[in-house]
């Protein structure tokens, strides 16, 4: 092969290196931009990842809908219909394996069903929060503290929803963005 | 071992070996060889230190520096990408030397890596690793071939093979079979076929020789998915293949240590061989036909009996050599003695017998001592595993190792006398 040609293949491979991350960028801003805010209860522990560095993962309060659908399997997608409580946060409304044609709604994947009491537990996809290396654990240790206070559960994630798919913008402890939580 | 022959010359001249004229052509000759392979230690560091770097990119990015916001964070994301992306448009563009291929490209591997990874950081996107990986693979794969790279094709292995154990090995949730590996693996074969074309001696080759059935050996086990007592049929299967490729003149003729086929091939067979010769291991549960396993094993039997009768119209089977054909038998054992376990198991324990002794036989006939040593290892390993579940009394135990270290004494000594005898008939 000449030079020009495998210089022209390289630009387009070249071309799809910077796609394919571009293009994660770009849904995830769109979703930022016009999608809605909502607010999930939570819980945060501190494991790691080889190559994206440190995170947490959150554990959702929102984790189990009734539902009548008894044929269910593990790993399947679901989409959850979802609105806010009198306090400002989600709860879960009901479960279908089809797109919500009305409401809001997230996508999510089934863990069991409980035919015994009707109960359809699920985990939500956006549980990963990266954060500075240093602040991961203090965040689990501050939100074990804050949570000694008056408030029930004070720490909670934002989560921006555009037709069921999710992007997780920050996590708050007591309205505070948790990495300035951490500095405190 | 040029530069040795180069410091010998003078003593070799001193004492009369050959003439000055010889030792000034000797000396040309190599030095005029080493002018044609210059910068393979170039080549070799500038890869070693874009692995580095591409490394430790990697782990600063992983820092995730909180203070940037999320556009500087982005634009960090891609500039060692551009960056690695301009060496490599620079080494194709201006026909640079290998050296600076291999290392632009190393480079970029890991940037293309490293950037897909920043990216799900900013955005908190939940990591699934083998989906990830996969990304990165397909992303940095037509590199190999643009680059005729070897260290991108090396790194793009080591990616596929931890892909494959990501989606078949996962602890916990079930397992799926890696089928995109044998994709993947099969893209990357024509760059080993060319350099086994081109560049049979050379050492990067040989590396791949050992690479190739590493990997194939690593994964075998992720297509295992129900039926797991025919696992080890499909692993003595695949080690017998590996041995029959081994054994192709193209590869037999080389250096032992450059034919992993052959290495792995016959370690393979011996350890699997071995395993199965206990006495537990013959009671088998469960055995069904219409599973992937089944399959997989039917596969790889055709494979090994294609490569034999290929072999054998193409006379390459000179002499007997159970390694190759152990295969059958183990097969017809595996289906008909399943539920049988005293004959499983003595028909196991003489063939690990017999392949000791055909390894012996074949030391013997090439005066190889490594070879010699290693049938008897193998009949000393097998006495050893009789030794813990069998119950034959001490004397009788006692006196099998008695023999087989007589063995060793008696087999060394007459072939060291052999050689002896030939060296002296060589120089009359």
């Amino acid at each position: 092969m000449k030079r020009k040609h495998i210089f022209i293949l390289f630009i387009l491979v070249a071309i799809a290196q910077i796609a394919v991350p571009a293009q994660m960028i770009f849904g995830r801003e769109s979703i930022l931009k016009s999608g809605t805010a909502f607010k999930f209860k939570t819980e945060p522990v501190d494991p790691s990842d080889p190559f994206k560095g440190k995170y947490i993962i959150l554990s959702y309060d929102v984790d189990n809908v009734k539902t009548d659908d008894k044929d269910w399997q593990r790993q399947q997608d679901v989409y959850i219909s979802i609105a806010n409580d009198s306090l400002g946060f989600v709860k879960a409304i009901s479960a279908s394996i089809e797109i919500p044609k009305v409401g809001d709604f997230v996508k999510a994947n089934v863990n069991w069903y409980s035919e015994r009491d009707n109960i359809l537990r699920f985990s939500l996809p956006f549980n990963e929060f990266y954060m500075e290396e240093t602040k991961a654990y203090d965040a689990e240790l501050a939100h074990r503290k804050a949570q000694r206070d008056s408030l029930p559960n004070n720490t909670y994630a934002l989560v921006y929803i555009k037709n069921g798919d999710a992007v997780l913008n920050n996590v708050f402890i007591n309205e505070i963005p948790i990495a300035t939580f951490v500095e405190k | 071992m040029n530069s040795k022959l180069i410091k010998e010359l003078p003593d070799l001249l001193a004492n009369d070996v050959i003439s000055q004229e010889v030792a000034s052509k000797i000396e040309d000759y190599f030095l005029n060889k080493q002018d044609q392979t210059p910068n393979r230690l170039f080549t070799v560091f500038g890869v070693l230190g874009s692995l580095l770097v591409g490394l430790g990119i990697i782990l600063i990015l992983a820092h995730n520096w909180d203070d940037f916001a999320r556009s500087t964070k982005t634009f960090l994301a891609f500039l060692p990408l551009v960056i690695g992306q301009c060496f490599v448009a620079f080494s194709i563009w201006k026909k640079k030397s290998n050296a600076w291929k291999e290392s632009s490209g190393t480079f970029l591997f890991f940037t293309i890596g490293s950037s897909i990874a920043l990216v799900s950081q900013i955005y908190n996107i939940p990591g699934n690793l083998s989906t990830y990986v996969l990304t990165w693979i397909v992303l940095s794969l037509p590199l190999i071939y643009l680059l005729k790279s070897n260290a991108v094709a090396i790194l793009n292995m080591i990616a596929i093979t931890y892909y494959a154990c990501e989606v078949g090995y996962s602890f916990g949730s079930f397992g799926e079979s890696p089928w995109l590996y044998l994709v993947m693996m099969a893209l990357i074969a024509p760059h080993y076929y060319r350099l086994l074309k081109h560049h049979k001696n050379a050492n990067m080759t040989s590396i791949f020789n050992w690479l190739f059935p590493l990997s194939l050996t690593i994964v075998l086990g992720a297509f295992v998915d129900q039926l797991s007592e025919l696992g080890f049929l499909m692993y003595l299967l695949l080690f017998s293949l590996l041995y029959n490729i081994g054994k192709i003149p193209f590869f037999d003729e080389q250096k032992l240590r450059r034919n992993g086929y052959l290495i792995f091939g016959s370690l393979g067979i011996v350890i699997m061989i071995l395993t199965m010769s206990f006495d537990g291991f013959w009671y088998l549960e469960r055995f069904f036909f219409n599973a992937q396993e089944t399959y997989v094993s039917t596969i790889l039997f055709i494979a090994n009996l294609g490569l034999l009768i290929y072999s054998y119209s193409k006379g390459w089977l000179k002499t007997f050599n159970l390694f190759q054909y152990i295969f059958v038998l183990f097969s017809m054992l595996y289906v008909f003695g399943l539920n049988i376990p005293i004959i499983g198991t003595i028909a196991v324990n003489l063939m690990v017998l017999a392949l000791g002794i055909t390894t012996i036989k074949i030391g013997a006939d090439k005066f190889h001592f490594g070879i010699l040593n290693y049938g008897l290892i193998i009949i000393t390993a097998l006495v050893t595993c009789r030794f813990f579940d069998t119950n034959m009394s001490f004397v009788i135990r006692g006196l099998l190792f008695v023999f087989v270290g007589l063995g060793f004494f008696l087999t060394n000594y007459i072939m060291l006398k052999k050689q002896k005898s030939r060296v002296e008939s060589l120089k009359h």
